[in-house]
């Protein structure tokens, strides 16, 4: 009897133990199978501090290149869909940035554009018609040509709802297609009139309405070039077989585990890329994430506990990557729900969340709160507006006046997975929760499958979520059309937002190529918009990713992805 | 410890201290002996007292802490042990001795509801196989094979993934997955029971089988039961402890144990304190329940009797 007393003991404690620490056994199951050498992993660490010194002059490279150039970048959740224009989560992007291009590119750092798959454009016509000239000598995954009747093809397919591969059907919307673009074919304010193709490799966009977001948007990685063979071949399958020109090609995706794509041998940029593979892994948690990371199994972790930051800062083997901030992390409240449709209600709400609080425990100070759906450095930035300040007592008293000082309950919708602008939500709800808690209110923590919360918050289910926008192309209209337009729903417009002032302002705001005006415009929503109080603005995130420092060349892009095209591995 | 079921363990059954009704007459009740033999057993005596003590700070949480389990004070996140914070805080600025006070009510509670629900049916159904034998039995414990033929917890993820992640739900997880193990122990006991003289005379009496299923047999079973139960008490809690690690069992903001250990996982090194103490609460309850039992077990064995 005694013999078993110990061994129960000695249980209880390695329950313990292995509780804290189990964490860890979500470990990237394809990794090591897809490394065709990974015992080259294990000695790279002591090579690692040499490497350093001597790359620390020369950007090209004194380091050696490691000979298994298969990067694994992992990350918190999956990708929605490889149909990147049907989608607007970072995690799906992230993955299309590798295999598709768009017309236009932008820099590494910044949202100027350049070249893409376009080699030179004009404008003509004050802004109504812009003509592109094309690469040559470019072909899709598939084998095929890509030539100017292919990037047709994708614009009217997005544009066209009866188009054969709109896949309307099927389920399919454009959404971003939609507040970019100002509708579909046939709508109103839609910009885009014809598209010409003038040549094998010049192509005409003729718009009925100036917009000034225009070349930035075909930078956008939603406006990317899909081969049109494969539209043919695939069918709406064409989000799980994605073919384009980019960097690397599409290999397998099992789902909530991994994609793997490999180097595309005959990318046009000569010598380009660098890397052999690519694997996107997922691994949910964060903390699991970097035990990852620090073990070798993987090269580059996103959504990093800002918490971590000075470990990894202190680990010679390890870099930090900061993105710069151009997120914003929003609550938003269902206005199609009651009560929240009472605009009393959603004020005093907004006095309840201690930004600072959020900032301080969840952000380790990488975030400014948040007064303004766009981050401050866009154009239109109302700084003007006077922020609701944390101050449970008004709360509480406002609540009163609005009907509720006998408390309310409603479920709190929060994301499963680490986001830019927000790198642990779940903690998050918890703070907010408890903000809440203080003023009265019940909030029920929700949670659910990444493309379940963006599926379900879309048809419009939740009561109060979370949720946040990064910018993708730099220009305010992204996040006004995407969150606040009423043509967003269904779509980005989570909050069920439709205030025609604000509507026409935005439109006018869209068409208009006069920087001044737009932005006189924008500032004049900001203030409808911080009135109306549809969404808590919450933060502006630095978000932070932690690689190897094997990984080289790579730069975080200020919009959520970038292509791994100049990335290598050193030794 | 599922696997050792009293009636292997017994010599062939004795007259005396197998039937306590009829011997009741004669000296003392084997129960009060059984309770004399507790009190010399010291191990069991602590575990007693660890759950006695668990207990009474369940119930008088309140009065022990004048924090809130919820209130956030980033100010003083992750402090350590002192004076002011006497476990320290956690990642939000809560105060950790404030929420293991209040984690006790929960964890004792699961540990009650899902023990005695899987104690009720178990029982219930073990009685039934054991009784009736047959295709009764057949098809009962053939239910509780399957049942046993998977690893517990992940039936009881598997159970909770149906349900919705809830206390409540995790709850009745464990207490589901804690049925064969109850129906196996019965069954196997009233087998042994149904063979005795005094239930034959009580048939041969004409004795319906509900009076004597509940008036005989369950009585004469109740030993091993009992020590099932106070070492199910242990499981159920671990079990509890594991599901809302796993985020599957208590929901936020309520200050579960297990849930505590894995949101405060990632600062097992920079302070271990906030993983210390929802962890060590969780060992002292389940062994304080593990000595129980082994001691109840100790003294409701008549091989034991010296």
């Amino acid at each position: 009897m005694s013999e078993r007393k110990i061994w129960l003991l000695f249980l209880s404690l390695v329950f313990v133990v292995v509780l804290a620490a189990c964490g860890g056994n979500n470990e990237p199951a394809d990794a090591d199978t897809n490394n065709n050498d990974a015992g080259t992993n294990n000695t790279s660490d002591k090579t690692n501090n040499e490497a350093d010194e001597s790359s620390g002059e020369n950007s090209e490279g004194d380091y050696s290149l490691a000979e298994d150039q298969t990067l694994i970048f992992a990350r918190g959740g999956d990708s929605v869909s490889l149909d990147y224009a049907s989608v607007t989560d970072g995690e799906s992007s992230r993955v299309t940035e590798q295999i598709y291009e768009s017309l236009l590119k932008f820099d590494e750092d910044s949202f100027e554009i350049g070249p893409g798959l376009a080699e030179e454009w004009e404008v003509f016509d004050d802004g109504l018609r812009f003509v592109f000239q094309l690469r040559e000598g470019v072909t899709f995954h598939d084998g095929t040509d890509f030539n100017a009747e292919a990037v047709k093809i994708n614009f009217e397919r997005w544009a066209d709802p009866d188009h054969e591969y709109h896949f309307a059907d099927e389920g399919y919307t454009y959404s971003v297609y939609g507040t970019q673009f100002g509708g579909f074919k046939g709508d109103d304010g839609h910009v885009i009139e014809e598209i010409n193709v003038l040549g094998e490799h010049e192509i005409e966009f003729v718009l009925n309405e100036s917009l000034g977001a225009f070349l930035q948007n075909m930078g956008m990685s939603y406006f990317s070039i899909t081969s049109p063979a494969a539209f043919e071949e695939h069918g709406s399958a064409i989000n799980e077989n994605p073919v384009g020109t980019g960097p690397f090609k599409f290999v397998s995706w099992s789902k909530d585990d991994s994609i793997v794509l490999e180097k595309n041998e005959d990318y046009w940029q000569e010598g380009y890329p660098k890397l052999d593979g690519v694997i996107f892994q997922v691994i949910p948690d964060n903390s699991a994430r970097l035990t990852a990371l620090r073990s070798g199994e993987i090269d580059i972790m996103d959504g990093l506990n800002p918490d971590d930051v000075e470990q990894i800062e202190s680990d010679p083997g390890l870099a930090i990557f900061e993105r710069e901030t151009n997120n914003i992390g929003y609550l938003g409240f269902n206005l199609d729900k009651e009560p929240f449709d009472n605009a009393d209600l959603r004020r005093a709400l907004n006095h309840a969340i201690d930004k600072e609080t959020l900032i301080t425990v969840l952000y380790a100070g990488l975030a400014e709160p948040a007064k303004n759906i766009i981050p401050p450095s866009y154009m239109g930035y109302n700084d003007s507006i006077d922020p609701y300040a944390y101050d449970p007592d008004l709360a509480r008293e406002l609540l009163d006046e609005a009907g509720f000082g006998d408390g309310l309950e409603f479920d709190l919708w929060t994301m499963p997975v680490a986001r830019p602008y927000m790198p642990d939500p779940e903690r998050a709800a918890e703070v907010m929760q408890a903000n809440l808690a203080d003023v009265g209110v019940t909030a029920n923590i929700v949670s659910m499958e990444w493309a379940t919360y963006l599926e379900r918050t879309e048809q419009g289910e939740h009561d109060i979520f979370m949720l946040g926008w990064s910018g993708t192309n730099g220009d305010p209209d992204y996040f006004f059309g995407n969150l606040l337009h009423s043509d967003a729903i269904p779509g980005g417009n989570r909050s069920f937002y439709g205030n025609d002032e604000v509507d026409s302002l935005l439109n006018q705001a869209k068409n208009s190529v006069d920087e001044d005006e737009r932005a006189e415009l924008y500032r004049e929503v900001q203030e409808i918009v911080h009135e109306d109080a549809p969404m808590i603005p919450l933060v502006h995130s630095i978000p932070v990713l932690a690689g190897s420092e094997r990984v080289k060349n790579y730069v975080p892009h200020l919009s959520t992805s970038e292509p791994l095209t100049n990335v290598e591995l050193a030794e | 410890m599922e696997s050792v079921t009293p009636v292997k363990k017994q010599p062939m059954p004795g007259p005396e201290n197998q039937e306590p009704h009829l011997t009741e007459t004669e000296s003392i009740s084997p129960w009060k002996e059984a309770f004399w033999q507790l009190r010399k057993n010291k191990l069991a005596l602590v575990g007693l007292f660890i759950i006695i003590f668990f207990i009474m700070i369940a119930i008088f949480a309140p009065f022990l802490t004048s924090y809130s389990y919820q209130t956030l004070n980033a100010a003083d996140r992750l402090q350590g042990p002192s004076a002011q914070y006497w476990f320290g805080t956690d990642d939000l600025g809560r105060d950790i001795f404030t929420r293991i006070v209040y984690g006790a009510r929960i964890s004792l509670m699961v540990g009650f509801f899902a023990v005695t629900g899987a104690l009720i049916f178990g029982s219930f159904l073990g009685i039934l196989a054991g009784y009736f034998g047959r295709w009764v039995d057949m098809l009962i414990s053939r239910i509780f094979d399957i049942m046993l033929a998977f690893p517990s917890i992940l039936l009881a993820i598997a159970i909770v993934a149906i349900l919705g992640p809830s206390l409540q739900n995790a709850l009745i997880a464990i207490a589901i997955i804690n049925v064969p193990i109850f129906g196996r122990l019965v069954r196997s006991k009233v087998i042994s029971i149904r063979q005795e003289e005094y239930i034959m005379a009580a048939k041969a009496q004409g004795m319906k089988n509900g009076r004597i299923l509940f008036h005989h047999v369950l009585p004469n079973s109740l030993a091993p039961i009992i020590v099932q139960a106070t070492l199910g008490f242990g499981t159920a809690i671990l079990e509890a402890a594991a599901l809302g690690f796993l985020g599957l069992g208590a929901q936020p903001p309520t200050p579960e144990w297990g849930r505590m250990l894995s949101d405060s996982r990632q600062y097992i090194q920079s302070a271990p304190w906030t993983v210390l103490f929802p962890g060590l609460s969780i060992m002292l309850v389940v062994l304080g329940f593990n000595m129980i039992g082994d001691g109840l077990r100790d003294a409701l064995d008549p091989k034991m009797k010296n």
